[in-house]
Order: structure tokens, then C-alpha cells, then sequence
């Protein structure tokens, strides 16, 4: 068990700023979600953390010591890499088996170890096969065992996932958890899916641009986004973001709905003239644009198919949101300001 | 009339049509696209391969039209010589451990140039340059470097005192009688090794050099996150990883080093007295300037089936060896 | 010194790459011009000689007056003489090629695809007088009764040695054992060795020769039997290892065609068995070393005074030839004027029909470019001390394939190194040597 420390991390390739300046900590046993669109610089941290890249300036720390200078193989560390990268000539066992054989564990330990590690992801059926003659989950399992194995400090798991098909995924994202859960290590996993961000990790760290822009648990992250990075990357559709005189409002869909509806008080009305409903199955989403003060405006709300509510394209109507929903952005920086009477 | 025009216009239509039909026509497109090299692969290798081996079953020379056919009798004839034995042992030498040092030094350097550093395309440059030179005047290059009075190397031998003396104490080198490179059977044998290495290093070296950037790059970054040192990466990752290419590279040089005697040529002549006589230089001397050309042929054909098993053997392997 | 050097490295590049150009010659296709239906065409082929001034009088001058007069085109290909043996065999299997190719030594093997050269031989000795008996033996078969070529000339291949080195130790090097002795005095006392080839090439195949006639022994006997294994052939061995002991060094074991002429220029060497080409070289780079470089007379073994020629040009008339008619006008009129020749290779090659050149003997008796004047006057009678390959029969098939396949550069040079024993070295080259005429006789050429 370990915590990774980033201490104020940068990686420059040439001009790139891939990561410019990264403070993060790892709490114990969590499992932490670089989340971020591609480029913003997730793999590249991950790979520093991992000793794969040097850092241009800053420290990574790991159980509290500074492992700038130490190689890979010295950080306790285990990693499972996006296309699983097992070794093509080697049978599923001595894939396994490579770290244990690399550390110098003696042969019979190793036996011992490497059938450990394949129960655990019920893959021990598979120990004579070569990598070529697996499917994807059963590679991503024999990745996840060949991590396992050594019993590191920290997992670095690289999207682990984006190579299943979507129903396998679901499936992998749950195992995967209960496996952290019940194993307790140390773990950072990068992503751009957010709905595997939001399912699976104790906290997201949202980055952009190299840098973190909100660190805190998936909630959080999703109801009170630091900025207006973080409000419009997270939710499916992403927040309403329209611009007022002086500030951003924000309202996720789901929020904005035809006033009717609510029942809570206090409101903020606002009038939608809807121009395209998509009926998605167990949602509706209405296209539309605001009237005055948000005039031509583009906004979304999302309706769940209980509501059979009927609502034409081309009409207008009076949808609102609950004050308190309602989040302000500052128009320069983009970041979170105060609540202010609209 | 009216009917004469109809074909004429017709017609450029009609041959459109043929072409573009030939052209979506795969199986017939394909034997089109094929031909081309078929007909230089039959023509240039196979001809030459046939009529060699015809030549070897008769009692051809240079100067006659007419020949017999005498089945296997040159082979016999010609087995039994000595010369014939000490040349099939230094084809063996020559080409065992040429290709072996190809296959270290190729490795080095390749494992070397697949790493950026400043300057790396020089380098690669540089190291191409043996290959894109013509072999015959490398070959009269390394001839004059190696050559008995002018031999650069016995002048900085013998001229340099900082290498002269050490050598001179270690009692290596007689600075009035420099090693004769070409002179002594041990070292003209190591000279054409030398020289031959030099030449075939650039393809080893660029075949795998296209292995090692195949494997991608996650392989290596899990070796190293797994734990793996440099040998234990080499020795379990990377070489496993390109020994199909390598296999092939292997092959290759080795026919080479079998089948060709340029280098031996220019340099040696297969002397000092037959001790860097090899198979292919002694069917030239037997049968284009001796005249005998079947037993020329003979001689020349004698390592063929060895070859063709040894590809066989090699492919095979690589087969196998073949990863995804 | 330092011309000398420059001079003698050029003169091994150019060789060197006459080598390496000779594989590439072999292989490659003669295509043949257009036909000129207004004039005739003769196409020759023959070595870079090693006088450069040789090639620019006959391609440039001679040819040219010779075509005017005689209303064709004459066309002279130059290669090196490596490439000689593999642009013949490549002419021979097109069937189609030059119409003179001129050999630098007998090549009895394409006797089959030839014409006779009988007449050639028999118009020249009508008009010029009788032939040397060298020439008769480097071109006719006496089995089969047919001449396989013709011979316009031979060089000399005279022993150039350091006069100054050889008069320091009192000597001179008249017979074998004076080589030997004073060889070793030289090389103990200024540390120049001789440098009698040991390698698979030209010099050394001529040199060897020399050697084994002088000490009585041959490769065959008058009737073409071989004889190698003999007394005379062991003592000739052991002669030669000795020889290599005392006075040589391992380089001769790199020799090739152009060492004699780098080894004798760069001061290093004592003696070599060479044509005129060394001091025709250095004369013309003004190199000092030349003047000390004398000529002598093949040595007296200790059976007789014999030596080989240095090269033996042999023109042959493919049976395939377009212009056979013009070739063999070509060669009588060529003899014809072969005092022309004579001077323009600055003395290098010899007639083979002597009477075209009369005036020989005063001609090298004083030579304005040599110093002294009369350096190239032991040349006078060297038809007393030259001879063919094939001595003392004629140069026949079996004999070239035992020339060309280096048999007897290797006996001595096994012996010489100590690689085996003179005995070993004798038995191994006489089988080789036995089963070379075997298939010959087989094939009724010998």
C-alpha cells in the first residue's frame, strides 16, 4: 500500500506543455480516475508515475520516497497498458510469470503465485495459450493477472477498457471495482470515458491541457464542476452553459424541465422554444432556443420517458430550473463564482 | 454510312469497356501484374539455375558446342580432390562465421540506432554507405587497406608510436615485418571475414532494425515496468520478438556468404595457397578460366541441396516462430 | 621516391580495378551495332596493355590508317586482362562477338571455336619469313593438327634486379643459387627481399615455370604425357622453399599482376621476374629508382638457362566471327608493319616473326630513354633463353586448365610456406594435374 504524490509535475516535449505543473496526491488504497480528454496530458503523468517518462521538472513521489531517478522496475509499481501489450511469444502462464521470473521469485514460488493470480480473474483455463488465441476480455484479464501478480504498491491501469466491446466493458468496469475493493491497492486509472470515471473511482481528477482542473469524488465533480472545463466534459448531454451580462449560468438538462414539473421551490423560469425532440428510449432530449434575457441561446433538457408530457417542435413553453441548480460561472476565467440574482 | 458511323463510335466505347473490365477482373489483373516478375524471376534465375544444372551432368567446357551427357561422373571426379575438400571446409568457415559476427555486430547496432540521439540520421547514413557502395570497388578499397606494401594499417602499425610500442612489447608486432593481411592463410581468411562482415552489416543491420520498430512500443514499456534489466529485455523480449526477420536475414547471408565470391575474388584469389579458397571462387577459376565447365557447374551446384534444406529448415522456423 | 610511390599506386588502382571490372564484363551481353551496309566493320577486343602509349598509337593511329585503306570500320575494345578469360567464354555461348580477340596466353580450350589458323601463319611466313618456334608452340595442336590461334608477339620476362644492392654485396644474378645467396646477403645486410610471386596469379604461374624448367623439370613431356612427379620437380620445390626462407618475405603470398612493378618501384625489393614494364614505368615518372633497376637473363638452373615469356599475345578468329576475311587481312598486315608496334611498346612486346623487325638489335642496343642507354641490350637474344608454357610440348588444354586453376602456384607455395612437405605438396598438385590431362585426353584435344 503507497501513496503517489505529484509534486508540481511537468513534462515538455519540445513546445508541448503535455503536463505543465500537477499537484495530486493519492489517498490510501484509493482509486483514483485521471479523467480528461485525449491530449490533456492523463497517459503521460500515468507514464511518469510509472518511470516510463522523465519528468522536465517536479517530483513524483511514491510511498513517501522520490522516484525521479529510479527505473520502472524499482517502484513497486504494476501497469496495465491499453492494447494489454502481452508478450505474443510467450504462453499465458510465462506472461504471468515474467515479473515473478524478473524479481528473481524461485521457480516452484512462482507456480504457486502465477495460479493465485489466474483464479483470481478466472482465467486458469488459459494458462497454455498463447496471446494470439485469446479474445480481448480474457487478454485484458490475463493483463490485469500479470499486474496482479507481483503484488505491487500501486496499479496504473492505462485504459484498460477501451479495447471491449460496450457490453463486456460493463461487465469488466464492475469486476474490476470489486476487485480493487477487495484487494485494497493503491490505484490510478486513466480515462476519457466519463461514465467509467464516474462509475468506478473513489475521486476524479478532471484534467485539461496538462493540467488537473477538479479533483474530488464523482458527485462532487458532476454537481459542482470547479469550471466551465469540468461542467460542459462531465454529464451526457453536458451542462446548459448560456451567457448572461456579467456571468455564465450553468444547468445540467436533467434540471430543465417544464415547470410544471417541479415541485420545489424557488424556480427560475425560463421560456424554450423547442425546435427538435429526440426520443432516445428511457430519455427524451429537447432541442431548443432561449427567449429574452438569454435570447437565441441554444439549450438541451432531458426528460425521462415517464414523463409523457406532450411537447410539439416550433412551439414555446415555460421550463425552469431550481435556483439552486442554477451555477455561475465567471465570463474570463471560467471558473465558479458566487450565485447571483439572474 | 449511317452504318459506318455507328461503329465508329461504337468502338472506343466497346475497348473502354474491355479495359475497364480487365481492369475489375482480380484473378486475370493479378496474372497480369504477375507476369512481369515471373517472367524475371524464370528468365534471369531460373534459366541460368537450369542450364547450370545441365552443365553439371555433362562434359561441357568453354570451348565446345557439342557436349554428352556423363551423369553424375564430374561430381565424382571432383570430390575427391583436395582442393575441392579444403574449399568446401572454407566455404563452411567463411560463411558460419561471417554470418555469426553479422548477426552480433547487426544486433548492436541496430538496438543502437532505434534509440534517438543527435545526429542519428549521419549515422544511419554512414552505416548504409557499405551496402549503396558497388562491392567491387569497396572490395578494391579494402584491397588497397590491406595491401602488402601500402597497407594503411601496417602504417599506422608500424608509424604510430603509441600503437606500435604497446603491441611491439606485448610481442604481437615486428615493426619491420607487419603482418601480411592477405599473406597468411589465418589472416587473409580473417580479412575476407572482415571485409565480407562490412559489406553485408548495412542490410542486416536496416532487416533488423525494421524488426525492432515493429514491436510495439508497450511491449518494451511492460518489460520494463515488469521488472526486466537490459540483458534479461534482450535475451526474453527483443530477440524472441525478431527472430522470424532475423531468421530470414540469417538465411539470406548465409546463401549469400555461400553462393557468391566477389569479395574473394578482388582480394585473395583464393590464395595464399587455396586458404581462402571457397566453392564459388574455384567453380570460376575451374570453369570459366580453366575451361571446364561442367566441372565448374559440378562444383558450384555441390552445396545446392544443403542450401535448399537449410531454407526449408529456416523457414520453418520462422514460420513458427511468427508472432501477432 | 615520392613519384615513384604516386606513379606505382595508380598503376596498382588501375590494375586493381581491372579486377573488379573483369566479373562485371563476364557477364554482360555483347550487343551487336547496326549493320552498315556501305562499309565493313572489324571489331577487336584486347587487353589495356601496360604501356599506355601502346593502346594510343594502335586505337588511335594504326587502326584508323588501316581502315581507311582497307574501307572499314575498325573498332578496338580495351579490357583488363583479368577479364580476359570470362568475356571469351561470354562471347563464345552468344556465338556472336569480336572478330579478333587477342588472348594473353594460349587458350587451346576454344580450338572447337576457332578456324584454323594455318593460313594466317602460312601468308606471314611467305611474306615476312618463318615464325619462332615460341609462337608455333603457344598456338598449334599437334593432335589434332590444328593452329587454335595466332601469335604476332611475346615479352620478354627478363630478372630486374638492384644493380646498386647487388653490386654492394658483389654479385650478380646470373644463375639460381647466385639468387639465393645473394638474395640473403641483400636482404640480412639492407633488408630487401626479392620478390618472386607465391600466389595465385600470372607472375607467379610464369615464374614457377622458369624455375622447374631450369631445374629440368616440366608439367609434361614433348608428347603431352604429364610428368610433374620427378626428382627435378622436388629439388625445384625445395629450391623455392629455401628461396622464400632466406630471401623473401610472406608478401609474396599476396602477389598479383601489378606487384612486381609496386614492390620493385617503392625501393623495397631486390629482384623480380618482370617484363620491361617496371623501368619503361619509372623512366617515364622520372623515378630515381629507376636506373638502379637493371635487367639480366632468365637464370641458369642447374640444368639450363630457360625462362618463360613475361605475356604471349594470341589473337583467335571466332568460327562465329562476322568479318573473318578482314580479321586475317588485319593479322598479315598487321606483322607487316609490326616494327611500328615494336616501338610503340617501347620495346615490350617482341615479334614473333623476327624478320619484321630487323633493326632489333640496334634499336635496344641504345635506347635514348634508358640510362644507360644500353640497359635493354641483354634482351638481344632472348629467343636462346625463353620458352612457351607446356614446355616441353606444346600449349595445349590440359596444360591451361593446370595454368589457370593455379596447380603448380600452389605446389610451391604449400612447400614454401611449410603448409605441407615438398613431397606432400608434389604428390597433391600431380594428381591434380594427372586427372586435368585424363579429362583432356578423354575429350581427344591432348
Amino acid at each position: 500500500m503507497a501513496i503517489v504524490e505529484a509534486r508540481n509535475v511537468k513534462k515538455y516535449f519540445g513546445e508541448v506543455k503535455a503536463v505543465d505543473g500537477v499537484d495530486l496526491a493519492t489517498r490510501e488504497g484509493e482509486f483514483l480516475v485521471l479523467l480528461g480528454p485525449s491530449g490533456c496530458g492523463k497517459t503521460t503523468l500515468l507514464r511518469m508515475i510509472a518511470g516510463l517518462e522523465k519528468p522536465t521538472a517536479g517530483e513524483i513521489v511514491i510511498g513517501g520516497q522520490v522516484v525521479n531517478d529510479l527505473p520502472p522496475r524499482a517502484r513497486r509499481i504494476a501497469m496495465v497498458f491499453q492494447s494489454y501489450a502481452l508478450y505474443p511469444h510467450m504462453t499465458v502462464f510465462r506472461n504471468i510469470a515474467f515479473p515473478l521470473k524478473a524479481q528473481g521469485v524461485p521457480k516452484a514460488m512462482r507456480k504457486d503465485k502465477v495460479l493465485w493470480s489466474a483464479s483470481m480473474f478466472g482465467i486458469t483455463h488459459l494458462l497454455q495459450r498463447k496471446p494470439r488465441e485469446l479474445s480481448g476480455g480474457e487478454r485484458q484479464r490475463v493483463a490485469l493477472a500479470r499486474a496482479l501478480v507481483r503484488e505491487p504498491d500501486v496499479f496504473l491501469l492505462d485504459e484498460p477498457l477501451s479495447n471491449l466491446d460496450a457490453k463486456l466493458r460493463n461487465a469488466a468496469r464492475d469486476e474490476l471495482q470489486q476487485f480493487q475493493r477487495r484487494i485494497g491497492t493503491t490505484t490510478i486509472y486513466v480515462t476519457h470515458d466519463q461514465i467509467e470515471a464516474m462509475g468506478l473511482g473513489d475521486r476524479i481528477a478532471v484534467m485539461n491541457a496538462g493540467k488537473v482542473r477538479q479533483l474530488g469524488p464523482p458527485q462532487e465533480v458532476y454537481d459542482e464542476p470547479a469550471d466551465t472545463f469540468v461542467a460542459a466534459f462531465l454529464g451526457s448531454p453536458p451542462m446548459n452553459l448560456v451567457e448572461g451580462d456579467a456571468v455564465i449560468v450553468g444547468f445540467r438538462p436533467e434540471q430543465f424541465l417544464p415547470a410544471e414539473l417541479h415541485t420545489a421551490a424557488p424556480l427560475v423560469t425560463f421560456t424554450f422554444r423547442l425546435t427538435r425532440v429526440e426520443n432516445l428510449g428511457a430519455d427524451r432530449l429537447l432541442y431548443g432556443v432561449l427567449e429574452a434575457p438569454f435570447s437565441g441561446q441554444r439549450a438541451i433538457a432531458k426528460l425521462p420517458s415517464t414523463v409523457t408530457l406532450s411537447l410539439q417542435p416550433g412551439e414555446k413553453y415555460p421550463f425552469a430550473v431550481p435556483q439552486q441548480h442554477l451555477k455561475f460561472f465567471d465570463r474570463t476565467s471560467g471558473l465558479r463564482t458566487a450565485p447571483r440574482p439572474l | 454510312m449511317a452504318v459506318v458511323k455507328d461503329t465508329a463510335v461504337a468502338a472506343p466505347a466497346v475497348r473502354a469497356g474491355r479495359l475497364s473490365r480487365l481492369l475489375d477482373d482480380e484473378t486475370r489483373l493479378g496474372r497480369l501484374m504477375l507476369a512481369p516478375a515471373i517472367l524475371y524471376i524464370a528468365l534471369l534465375v531460373g534459366l541460368p539455375f537450369f542450364l547450370a544444372l545441365y552443365f553439371s551432368l555433362t562434359d561441357i567446357t568453354v570451348g565446345s558446342r557439342t557436349l554428352h551427357f556423363v551423369g553424375l561422373k564430374k561430381f565424382h571426379e571432383v570430390i575427391h580432390t583436395p582442393t575441392f575438400k579444403l574449399a568446401l571446409k572454407n566455404t563452411f568457415i567463411f560463411a558460419f562465421v561471417s554470418q555469426l559476427l553479422v548477426l552480433i555486430l547487426a544486433k548492436i547496432l541496430a538496438l543502437a540506432l532505434v534509440k534517438d540521439f543527435r545526429g542519428k540520421w549521419f549515422v544511419r547514413l554512414l552505416i548504409l554507405l557499405p551496402w549503396v557502395a558497388p562491392i567491387s570497388l569497396g572490395s578494391i578499397g579494402w584491397l588497397w587497406i590491406l595491401d602488402s606494401i601500402y597497407s594503411v594499417v601496417n602504417w599506422v602499425l608500424v608509424h604510430w608510436r603509441f600503437v606500435r610500442e604497446p603491441l611491439r612489447l606485448l610481442g604481437i608486432l615486428d615493426p619491420r615485418m607487419p603482418p601480411m593481411w592477405l599473406g597468411q592463410p589465418e589472416l587473409a581468411m580473417a580479412s575476407i571475414i572482415t571485409v565480407h562482415v562490412w559489406r553485408l552489416l548495412p542490410l542486416a543491420t536496416v532487416i533488423l532494425l525494421a524488426g525492432l520498430t515493429s514491436i510495439p512500443k508497450d511491449i518494451h514499456d511492460a518489460a520494463a515496468v515488469d521488472g526486466a534489466g537490459f540483458w534479461r529485455h534482450l535475451f526474453e523480449i527483443t530477440i524472441p520478438l525478431v527472430a522470424p526477420i532475423m531468421i530470414v536475414a540469417v538465411l539470406f547471408g548465409f546463401i549469400f556468404a555461400f553462393t557468391d565470391m566477389i569479395v574473394i575474388y578482388v582480394l585473395t584469389r583464393g590464395g595464399p595457397y587455396n586458404s581462402t579458397q571457397v566453392l564459388a571462387s574455384l567453380a570460376f577459376f575451374t570453369g570459366i578460366d580453366g575451361g571446364d565447365l561442367a566441372e565448374g557447374a559440378a562444383i558450384s551446384l555441390f552445396l545446392f541441396p544443403l542450401l535448399v534444406a537449410a531454407a526449408f529448415i529456416f523457414l520453418r522456423i520462422a514460420r513458427r516462430a511468427e508472432v501477432t | 621516391m615520392r613519384t615513384g610511390k604516386v606513379l606505382s599506386r595508380r598503376e596498382f588502382l588501375k590494375t586493381a580495378s581491372t579486377v573488379a571490372l573483369a566479373t562485371g564484363v563476364g557477364a554482360s551481353i555483347i550487343v551487336p551495332g547496326r549493320a552498315n551496309a556501305q562499309r565493313k566493320k572489324l571489331r577487336i577486343l584486347q587487353w589495356n596493355h601496360f604501356v599506355p602509349g601502346f593502346d594510343e598509337w594502335f586505337n588511335n593511329t594504326y587502326v584508323k590508317e588501316w581502315g581507311e585503306k582497307n574501307d572499314t570500320e575498325v573498332i578496338v575494345d580495351n579490357i583488363g586482362l583479368a577479364g580476359l578469360n570470362s568475356r571469351a567464354a561470354a562471347e563464345v555461348s552468344a556465338q556472336k562477338g569480336h572478330d579478333l580477340f587477342m588472348f594473353l596466353w594460349p587458350p587451346p580450350v576454344h580450338e572447337d571455336q576457332v578456324i584454323d589458323h594455318r593460313e594466317i601463319y602460312e601468308e606471314c611466313e611467305r611474306r615476312y619469313g618463318k615464325a619462332i618456334d615460341l609462337a608455333i608452340k603457344s598456338t598449334y595442336n599437334p593432335k589434332t593438327k590444328k593452329f587454335y590461334g595466332f601469335s604476332d608477339s611475346y615479352v620478354p620476362d627478363p630478372i630486374n634486379y638492384r644493380k646498386d644492392l647487388w653490386d654492394d654485396v658483389g654479385m650478380f644474378p646470373d644463375t639460381w643459387d647466385d639468387i639465393r645467396v645473394g638474395g640473403r646477403k641483400i636482404k640480412q645486410k639492407h633488408g630487401n627481399p626479392v620478390g618472386i610471386g607465391l600466389a595465385s596469379e600470372i607472375d607467379t604461374n610464369m615464374a614457377m615455370r622458369a624455375i622447374m624448367y631450369s631445374f629440368g623439370s616440366s608439367v609434361q613431356d614433348e608428347e603431352g604425357n604429364p610428368v610433374l612427379k620427378s626428382k627435378a620437380t622436388l629439388e625445384a620445390i625445395k629450391f623455392v622453399k629455401a628461396l622464400y626462407e632466406e630471401t623473401m618475405t610472406p608478401e609474396v603470398f599476396t602477389w598479383d599482376a601489378s606487384s612486381n612493378n609496386r614492390f620493385m618501384l617503392s625501393g623495397k625489393g631486390s629482384l623480380a621476374l618482370n617484363a620491361i614494364s617496371i623501368t619503361r614505368t619509372g623512366e617515364k615518372q622520372k623515378n630515381p629508382i629507376a636506373d638502379k633497376i637493371w635487367l639480366a637473363k632468365a637464370a641458369k638452373g642447374p640444368v639450363r638457362r630457360i625462362g618463360l615469356e613475361h605475356v604471349m599475345d594470341v589473337y583467335v578468329i571466332w568460327k562465329f566471327a562476322e568479318n573473318i576475311e578482314g580479321a586475317k587481312q588485319f593479322l598479315v598486315d598487321y606483322i607487316g608493319n609490326f616494327r611500328q608496334a615494336f616501338l610503340a611498346s617501347e620495346f615490350y612486346n617482341f615479334p614473333c616473326f623476327p624478320q619484321t623487325v630487323p633493326d632489333l638489335k640496334q634499336l635496344i642496343a641504345y635506347d635514348p630513354k634508358a640510362n644507360p642507354p644500353d640497359k635493354y641490350k641483354v634482351l638481344e637474344d632472348v629467343l636462346d633463353w625463353a620458352t612457351n608454357v607446356g614446355y616441353p610440348g606444346y600449349a595445349n588444354a590440359a596444360i591451361d586448365e593446370v595454368f589457370s586453376t593455379w596447380v603448380i602456384s600452389t605446389m610451391f607455395a604449400q612447400a614454401a610456406s611449410g603448409r605441407l612437405s615438398p613431397e606432400e605438396a608434389m604428390n597433391q598438385a600431380d594428381a591434380e594435374v594427372r586427372r586435368i590431362f585424363a579429362k583432356w585426353k578423354e575429350k581427344g584435344k591432348v
